[in-house]
């Protein structure tokens, strides 16, 4: 991407996030928010997370590649277990980045 | 007056102390996220302009993420778009409490309205009334809770901006073959975890991601957003098939 539509996306992107947090404050008087938008909103982000993480793991150039002999999903099941246990998000990070980095090295 | 001047003082200065710890779990991430700019091959002023326009941690690693993936700008910017979505949820709440003030205090209030700020400042809201603010005794005294919330945006606007220039300093002395950029959706699986408490986020995560396999061939990552927006309908009709179907 160029840096002139990246510069273009992160405008658009910060001017959307502005309106957002803006509308109910400045723009709309009602702040009665439907219930739809509030289910909705508790499940973009598990969503969107697991998406970007599935597509980081199995998707190489525009193709699904699941390769079980490299050491990402690996480092990523080790740092899942991490994360469910410690609930930690630094611990999940340290330890996904040291898995790789064994496995890296033994593979 | 000035009676009045240092409750505002006291009030900004109370709102950047209760903010203060949460600074713990936001550096981490502004670091993360400089890191992972430069990785993701932006330029370093622009990764630091981003961290002022967009000013939303979750939203900024996603698009860095899809930078890494060579998304198309029309994608990158739908998913973050819609993962800011949430803030309209904040901004419905705070409301009545700012609905007085100027409107360059709302401006200025909506921009600082984050996930952190907003967590610490709705709690002073809520368990306080206009005139017991955390000095002012003086019954009769005007609303200056605003200032607390000023000082939880400004705190948190701070830690960000400085831990997005310290990831970025960093970052610049991490060789690209540490794959420093893994720790992006290390973070997401760690969020994940701590999201996936109930069945219909469980729904939505896994036909998410089943998604992003699915459509990963469609064009610019636009797979991604069919992924996440087919991951939100199973959230929705699992959740209503939870209520509906006992």
């Amino acid at each position: 991407m160029s840096t002139a539509a990246l510069i273009g996306l992160l405008v658009a992107v910060g001017l959307v996030t502005f309106l957002y947090r803006y509308a109910m404050i400045g723009l709309f008087a009602s702040r009665n928010l439907p219930g739809w938008l509030h289910a909705l909103c508790r499940h973009i982000a598990p969503a969107s997370f697991a998406a970007l993480t599935a597509s980081a793991l199995f998707v190489h150039g525009g193709e699904v590649a699941i390769d079980l002999a490299t050491p990402k999903p690996w480092a990523a099941l080790v740092a899942a277990l991490v994360a469910w246990r410690t609930r930690s998000v630094l611990a999940t990070i340290g330890t996904g980045m040291a898995a790789l980095y064994l496995l890296k090295f033994l593979l | 007056m000035s009676a009045t001047r240092s409750t505002r003082r006291a009030e900004f200065l109370a709102g950047c102390r209760d903010e203060a710890p949460l600074q713990l779990g936001v550096v981490p991430f502004g670091m993360l996220y400089g890191i992972g700019a430069l990785a993701a091959g932006m330029p370093a002023w622009l990764a630091q302009l981003a961290s002022a326009l967009v000013f939303a941690g979750a939203a900024q690693l996603v698009i860095v993420q899809m930078l890494t993936a060579a998304a198309g700008v029309l994608p990158i910017g739908l998913t973050a778009s819609l993962l800011n979505l949430r803030h309209v949820l904040y901004s419905a709440s705070v409301a009545d409490h700012v609905r007085h003030l100027p409107r360059r205090w709302r401006l200025l209030l909506a921009y600082l309205l984050t996930d952190e700020a907003y967590a610490v400042a709705i709690l002073r809201y809520q368990t306080s009334t206009a005139d017991d603010g955390a000095t002012a005794t003086t019954a009769g005294m005007p609303d200056l809770r605003h200032w607390y919330f000023l000082g939880c945006g400004f705190t948190l606007w701070a830690t960000w901006q400085l831990s997005t220039a310290a990831g970025l300093l960093f970052g610049a002395t991490i060789p690209a073959e540490w794959d420093i950029d893994f720790a992006v959706p290390l973070t997401f699986i760690a969020l994940l975890t701590l999201l996936l408490r109930e069945r219909a986020g469980q729904a939505a995560a896994l036909v998410a991601a089943l998604g992003a396999l699915a459509f990963a061939t469609l064009p610019y990552k636009l797979g991604l957003v069919a992924a996440i927006l087919l991951g939100l309908l199973a959230g929705v009709w699992a959740a209503r098939f939870a209520r509906d179907g006992k």
